[in-house]
């Protein structure tokens, strides 16, 4: 090979291996941080380049984006998760658990203490207790109320009992008729609960007496004749469950129905869980002022549908409020007065055959 | 299948109902006829009729106390109702395709406010009926199934508002067709006959020179 052609390969073995060594370096280079760590592991593991990146995300740091909205800037609502969990996993098998004890403790207790009857008998003398404005009131918040809680629990429980029955098509359509109807009411309980405040109020505050009232179970517990107003401790400190729960149901409710007033992703879920647990403490409660109202207490149902109660009734167990009524001076009447809806007058009805 | 017959023949045979029932009990109403009265008038009929019919908008001054919630639980529902039936985007939307006359619905937010009033309205006014002794006791079963269709109507109205499952607007249509085939036949027919019902108690006193 001439001298020529021998320098001329020489020189195509420079270049060839020159890019050869190019292409390996730029493979290599970057590899080496990871052969370091492998050899010699610092504490916290390999820098991960885009870790920064993800931990700002999960933190809940806001970024910037050309979308305009509540929240836009979060890529993931890492609360969201904690929210789901609570509800999943504490909210719904807890609620149940309280709402199905509850039940079972009254279902006890009637079968073992039976229902409180009236003493001596009832006299067939009836005595006024409620007006036809309160007993309206009472009614239309209950019915808004039922409407309410039947429907939540639906959508709190639905899937979980109606699922099996229904078939997931049949519960997609009662659930969304359930979420439809839940939103449409919830405004409406705001003005019953204010309703029901109003009308009710100025006999549910503190008085003297009410503390005893507690102390000896209000008579449920051993008997005994126990003396109260209008409204003894057990149904003052029941108004003042339903109407603050009823607030805070109305409140968190209203936020969660009307989202377009700037609330954010956790100001909706903490929204949501105090709705969930008010929800289910005044319904749990509720049960218990149901079975008084009804099968607990001789006597008192006629209260609230005609308005009525029997004196002896009136006289065991709200003895103060049955004196005042008798020293307001109403004669006795052979019929009932025709109740025009006015403030509560003192009517006697005497229904003795 | 059930959802074929809603949209269909249950639609025509409810609309024929309601138009010829509400028809016919306008017209053997208004058949009926009173002797002739041969006094001497002291005032105008036509203007008692009209005066009666405006002047029975708003309860006697002695009145109001006994009716407020009556009167304001009334006009809660009416309005809200009408508001809902002729204005809710729904319902403006079948009007254009069933006749082909369309307008301006309300917006969103005055479609919530009008069933919530409408809603309150029916509620109170039925419990109020229920719960005082003299309604409790002259009203019968027209006037509670009446007031139970409309709720039912309004509820599944409402149910299937967001028009997600076709099976809520079904059941709300169907509601709606029990409604009018029950209209003419119940007292749900004072829509129709408030107006003449009026007018003729203020003709009858107004020609008596009487304020009615």
């Amino acid at each position: 090979m001439s001298h020529r052609a021998q320098s001329g390969a020489a020189h195509r073995r420079i270049i060839v291996w020159s890019l050869l060594s190019l292409l390996a370096l730029t493979l290599l280079l970057p590899l080496i941080p990871y052969a370091v760590a492998y050899v010699a592991p610092v504490a916290g593991g390999v820098p991960n380049p885009g870790s920064d990146l993800w931990r700002a995300v999960r933190e809940g740091e806001a970024g910037t984006t050309q979308v305009q909205g509540v929240d836009s800037g979060i890529l993931i609502n890492a609360s969201g998760e904690t929210w789901r969990h609570f509800r999943m996993q504490q909210l719904i098998p807890l609620g149940a658990l309280f709402m199905g004890s509850v039940l079972a403790l009254i279902v006890l207790f009637f079968l073992v203490r039976g229902p409180l009857r009236i003493q001596g008998g009832p006299t067939g003398k009836k005595i006024q207790r409620f007006n036809v404005f309160e007993r309206t009131t009472h009614w239309f918040t209950v019915s808004i109320f039922w409407l309410l809680a039947l429907t939540g629990l639906i959508l709190l429980y639905g899937r979980f009992v109606l699922i099996p029955v229904l078939g997931p098509a049949g519960f997609g359509l009662t659930a969304s008729a359930c979420k439809e109807a839940h939103n449409l009411f919830g405004p409406m309980f705001l003005v019953a609960i204010l309703m029901l405040f109003v009308t009710f109020v100025k006999d549910n505050f503190y008085a003297r007496g009410d503390m005893m009232w507690l102390l000896k179970g209000g008579g449920m517990i051993g008997g005994g004749h126990v003396s109260a107003g209008r409204f003894n401790a057990g149904e003052k400190i029941w108004f003042w469950i339903a109407v603050l729960g009823g607030l805070v149901l109305s409140v968190s409710g209203l936020i969660l129905d009307f989202a377009v007033f700037g609330q954010g992703r956790e100001v909706m879920a903490i929204s949501h869980v105090l709705h969930g647990i008010a929800a289910l403490i005044v319904i749990t409660v509720s049960f218990g002022h149901i079975y008084l109202g009804t099968a607990g207490v001789e006597g008192t149902l006629g209260s609230m549908t005609n308005g009525y109660v029997d004196e002896a009734w009136a006289k065991s167990h709200h003895d103060r409020w049955y004196a005042e009524v008798k020293a307001a001076g109403s004669a006795e009447h052979e019929t009932a007065p025709v109740d025009d809806g006015s403030p509560a007058r003192d009517g006697v009805m005497d229904t003795r055959g | 299948m059930f959802a074929q017959l809603v949209d269909g023949i249950f639609w025509d045979i409810a609309l024929w109902v309601f138009a010829l029932g509400v028809l016919w009990r306008i017209l053997s109403i208004f058949r009926v006829r009173n002797k002739p009265d041969y006094s001497v008038p002291r005032g105008s009929g036509l203007v008692g009729a009209i005066g009666a019919n405006l002047r029975r908008f708003m309860p006697r001054a002695e009145m109001v106390s006994r009716t407020r919630l009556h009167v304001v639980a009334g006009y809660l529902f009416h309005l809200g109702l009408f508001a809902l039936l002729l204005f809710a985007a729904p319902h403006v939307l079948f009007i254009e395709e069933q006749t082909g006359l369309g307008w301006t619905p309300m917006p969103y937010w005055a479609f919530i406010v009008a069933a919530q009033l409408a809603f309150i309205g029916l509620l109170l006014l039925w419990i109020h009926r229920v719960m005082h002794p003299v309604t409790r006791l002259i009203s019968d079963a027209d006037d509670h199934i009446a007031a139970i269709l409309t709720f039912v109507v309004m509820l599944t109205g409402c149910m299937a508002l967001i028009e997600e499952f076709d099976g809520l607007r079904v059941l709300h249509r169907f509601m709606v067709e029990l409604w009018l085939v029950y209209f003419p036949f119940s007292r749900l027919m004072h829509a129709f006959m408030f107006i003449p019902s009026r007018a003729f108690t203020g003709a009858w006193f107004g020609r008596r020179g009487v304020k009615a």
